[in-house]
């Protein structure tokens, strides 16, 4: 297994506000880095900067210092259509509160990456029901999102975010809004696509049950990295442990 | 308390609510004005000679009665859109269905009374300026127009008030039936009409069946009298409907399922079309409606305004008559647009008016065509002196030259040269004067005219030249043409704020989607001709059915246009300068909903 790193992260700083007026720094010099294959998990209380990291990450926001390289790209230097493009190839997205269009059916939902892509119909077909399988969803394809119960909704976003194999998935939150059933059979998917796809994940939560299935976890306190808890060997169980007693101490 | 909340509410939304008001005012404003218009007996007893122009009126007014009732609904719709997650909101923290209810009927009948109360001073304020504006444009005198008359007000207001009263009332029922889930997530619920073929065909071919019954009852005026408006509104609205709702639907999932559909954001579009298609059905009906009302109307009027002079033209061969040319009359020859002139002498003694043989050799008198001419087009021609002395010499344009008094004239004799230098009489000149556009130069006409009159007065009765048929037309058909411009103008207005409704209702749901879409990864210029795409299929399809609706609904006015005259000639232009207009509503509707919609750039 190569070690080359899919996200790399040097010196990130953010600050809100103008210069002129009360400045709110979100973000203080961050560094790390994201190997791929790798399943990374970023936590922390609420306000200490991880939804910030994440939208700098995927480009939806721009720091004010430092560099993100994202798959080799230098995202920082990007600028219109090229960031919608980098977030339409390379990135893949899972949000809390699903993001699926309601005007669409799911299949068309999962499809729209690769439309934006231009992919022949014939091809899209085949990726779609491919990836559907994977996360058997496949009879679910002809439903519209009001038809679909929050879990499933997930598991169409899930779809949506791998269809067209990104550098790395991206998820925020991804388990918030569903029952612990539903969260469980998201982490469990999301690992399977991890392993077997080789895909790097990269999962920002604040609930340590859904950290314990990474296999790296970076703490975030104040706009820095406070601390690192590595799974190893352990299993899922005893890594759950261990994380909430870093989160006792962390806290503090 | 919770009335406090509401209105804080209202103050945070104080824009949208701005336009709803400012909708809402112009759309009592205007019906005001034809109100004023269309119930002034002394006005309309003045103005509308022909019988049908009566009809026309009542028709105006009943038409402009059910569109500020549709237009009212809609408003109320985008009004519910707006207020309906705040009452959820309020309902959901425990609030009574019943004070809720009040709230709701209290703040729209509040809304609709100020907009009713601001509507009316704004319609006296306008009928006074802009109606004499107007006027004055077309060159138009429409006597006992007055800018204040009460049955008016009251007419107004009573209608307003009493829609208002009803919008409330369906507000009220809509928000105490509903759950508080499903007011809270309106925006969400799509339409997923389940599509049935054999109903499909079924509703399209009523819908084609009810348009052609609309059609004919317009093309039928003469026969069906009042009937003919009731029953084309009704079937040509249901009409349209039906054909929208079965056509597109069946379109949009025809469309769907191309490889087409799979490329770029057109699956989006495709979706987007058919998640509001009832919605869209009766936006697209209304719209076109509206459309096929405002080009007919003003069609009509400028075709008046364009076919007056020529209908008057086609009554005499010159325009004016002048008699021994003075410096200033001159002067005002020189400002027309002149397309033929000539001058003869003239010698009277006795019955008798004598002119120079020479002359009319010279510069032949033009006479006007009246067999096989074509339409839109007068014809002139000109005689040998022989045939001339013939027949010509007894036409009404000639002898009119020399008035002797009511409906007597002198008798022409021509004379050769010599002669007629030896010949007694009182010896002036009469200048025979066409110009190009009556309308163009109405003005200058007017002025020469008058000062041809108080030199040598008609006796009452008599007319000479063109210009005198074009002020008695204009004073027929005037009020004709001044209603069809101005019911054009007001459903253009009506038109415009039809559309600017559906963007602020639509705009919050797809500001939503267009941010996911914005996540994904899809780039600024594909969202931007999506936008482009969508909106222009709401401007494109009902354009198409209201070009369709006016060419049928013209015909309604051959009775009132007949030849030379018809509601056909020169369509062409007005259509023109109306799509162009279209056009403009298009491109500042889409500048706006992309401002509003499109999620700004990170960088």
């Amino acid at each position: 297994m190569t070690t080359k790193a899919v996200v790399s992260v040097s010196d990130l700083e953010k600050t809100y506000g103008k210069p002129n007026e009360r400045q709110y720094t979100a973000l203080k010099g961050l560094n790390f880095t994201v190997d791929a294959g790798e399943f990374v998990g970023i936590m922390g209380a609420s306000g200490s900067g991880k939804t910030t990291l994440l939208n700098m990450l995927s480009t939806l926001d721009t720091p004010t210092k430092g560099d993100v390289v994202v798959n080799g790209h230098d995202v920082t230097k990007m600028r219109g259509n090229q960031l919608a493009d980098f977030r339409a190839e390379e990135v893949g997205f899972i949000f809390q509160d699903f993001n699926l269009l309601e005007s669409l059916t799911a299949e068309e939902n999962i499809g729209l990456p690769l439309a934006l892509k231009g992919t022949s119909s014939k091809v899209m077909d085949q990726a779609i029901h491919e990836v559907a399988a994977t996360l058997s969803i496949s009879d679910l394809l002809t439903k519209y999102p009001a038809e679909l119960s929050g879990g499933q909704k997930q598991r169409v976003a899930a779809a949506r975010a791998i269809v067209h194999h990104p550098a790395i998935l991206m998820g925020d939150e991804p388990t918030g809004a569903l029952d612990s059933t539903s969260a469980r059979e998201l982490l469990d998917l999301m690992t399977t696509i991890n392993e077997q796809q080789k895909m790097s994940v990269l999962l920002v939560t604040h609930d340590p049950f859904s950290a314990s299935f990474c296999q790296r976890i970076l703490f975030i306190k104040d706009g820095q990295i406070g601390s690192e808890l590595r799974r190893g060997e352990q299993d899922r169980r005893a890594f759950y442990q261990q994380i909430l007693n870093e989160l006792g101490t962390f806290n503090e | 308390m919770l009335a406090k909340l509401a209105l804080a509410g209202i103050k945070n939304r104080r824009r949208d609510y701005l336009v709803l008001l400012a909708g809402l005012t112009m759309s009592a404003a205007i019906f005001y004005m034809f109100a004023n218009l269309a119930t002034n007996k002394a006005f309309i007893s003045a103005n509308a000679v022909v019988s049908q122009a009566v009809i026309i009126f009542g028709f105006g007014a009943v038409l402009l009665i059910l569109i500020s009732l549709v237009y009212i609904m809609y408003a109320n719709s985008f009004l519910l859109s707006m207020r309906q997650h705040d009452y959820g909101v309020f309902m959901m923290l425990g609030a009574k269905r019943r004070r809720i209810g009040q709230l709701v009927f209290l703040e729209t009948l509040i809304l609709g009374t100020i907009a009713t109360a601001i509507g009316i001073g704004l319609g006296l304020a306008m009928s006074k300026f802009l109606v004499g504006f107007l006027l004055n444009l077309l060159g138009l005198h429409l006597a006992h127009l007055q800018a204040v008359y009460v049955p008016a007000i009251i007419a107004t207001a009573v209608l307003y008030v009493g829609l208002f009263v009803l919008a409330s009332l369906f507000n009220l029922l809509h928000l105490t039936r509903s759950t508080v889930l499903k007011l809270l997530h309106s925006d969400d619920q799509a339409d997923q009409p389940k599509v049935n073929p054999g109903k499909q065909i079924g509703q399209a071919l009523l819908g084609i069946v009810l348009l052609a019954i609309g059609y004919w009852a317009l093309a039928a005026i003469k026969l069906l009298q009042v009937m003919a408006i009731p029953i084309a509104l009704v079937t040509i609205t249901c009409g349209t409907y039906l054909l929208f709702r079965a056509t597109l639907l069946v379109v949009i999932r025809a469309l769907r399922h191309t490889s087409w559909a799979k490329k770029h954001l057109n699956g989006f579009l495709l979706g987007q079309l058919n998640f509001r298609v009832y919605n869209y059905t009766r936006m697209l009906t209304i719209v076109s409606l509206l459309f096929a009302m405002a080009l007919g109307a003003i069609t009509v009027g400028s075709g008046y305004h364009r076919q007056l002079p020529q209908m008057a033209g086609s009554f005499d061969a010159y325009t004016l008559a002048v008699h021994n040319v003075t410096p200033k009359q001159q002067k005002l020859i020189n400002q027309l647009h002149v397309s033929h002139q000539a001058t003869y002498t003239q010698k009277r003694q006795g019955k008798v008016v004598y002119y120079n043989a020479t002359e009319l050799r010279q510069q032949p008198f033009e006479q006007l065509r009246t067999t096989g001419k074509s339409l839109g087009k007068n014809q002139y021609y000109t005689e040998s002196l022989s045939a001339f002395q013939k027949k010509g010499l007894a036409g009404m344009d000639f002898q009119n030259l020399a008035i002797r008094g009511a409906y007597t004239f002198y008798t022409p004799k021509i004379l050769k040269a010599q002669q007629f230098s030896r010949q007694a009489g009182k010896t002036m000149t009469v200048t025979t004067l066409r110009v190009k556009n009556m309308q163009q130069d109405q003005r200058v006409l007017k002025h020469l005219n008058q000062t041809e009159l108080d030199r040598y007065p008609l006796p009452t009765g008599m007319t000479v030249g063109s210009y005198q048929s074009f002020t008695m037309m204009n004073a027929f058909f005037g009020g004709l043409e001044f209603m069809g411009y101005f019911l054009g103008i007001a459903f253009l207005a009506m038109l415009a704020s039809c559309l600017m409704f559906k963007i602020l209702s639509g705009a919050p749901g797809d500001q939503r989607r267009y941010r996911m879409l914005y996540k994904v990864g899809v780039r600024q210029g594909l969202m931007r001709a999506g936008i482009a795409k969508e909106i222009g299929i709401l401007f494109l399809i009902p354009g198409i059915m209201g070009i369709v609706d006016v060419l049928f609904g013209l015909q309604m006015f051959k009775p009132l246009m007949q030849a030379p005259m018809s509601p056909y000639l020169g369509i062409g232009s007005t259509f023109l300068i109306f799509i162009g207009l279209y056009a403009i509503y298009y491109v500042i509707t889409l500048a706006l909903y992309w401002r509003i919609v499109l999620p700004k750039q990170a960088d």
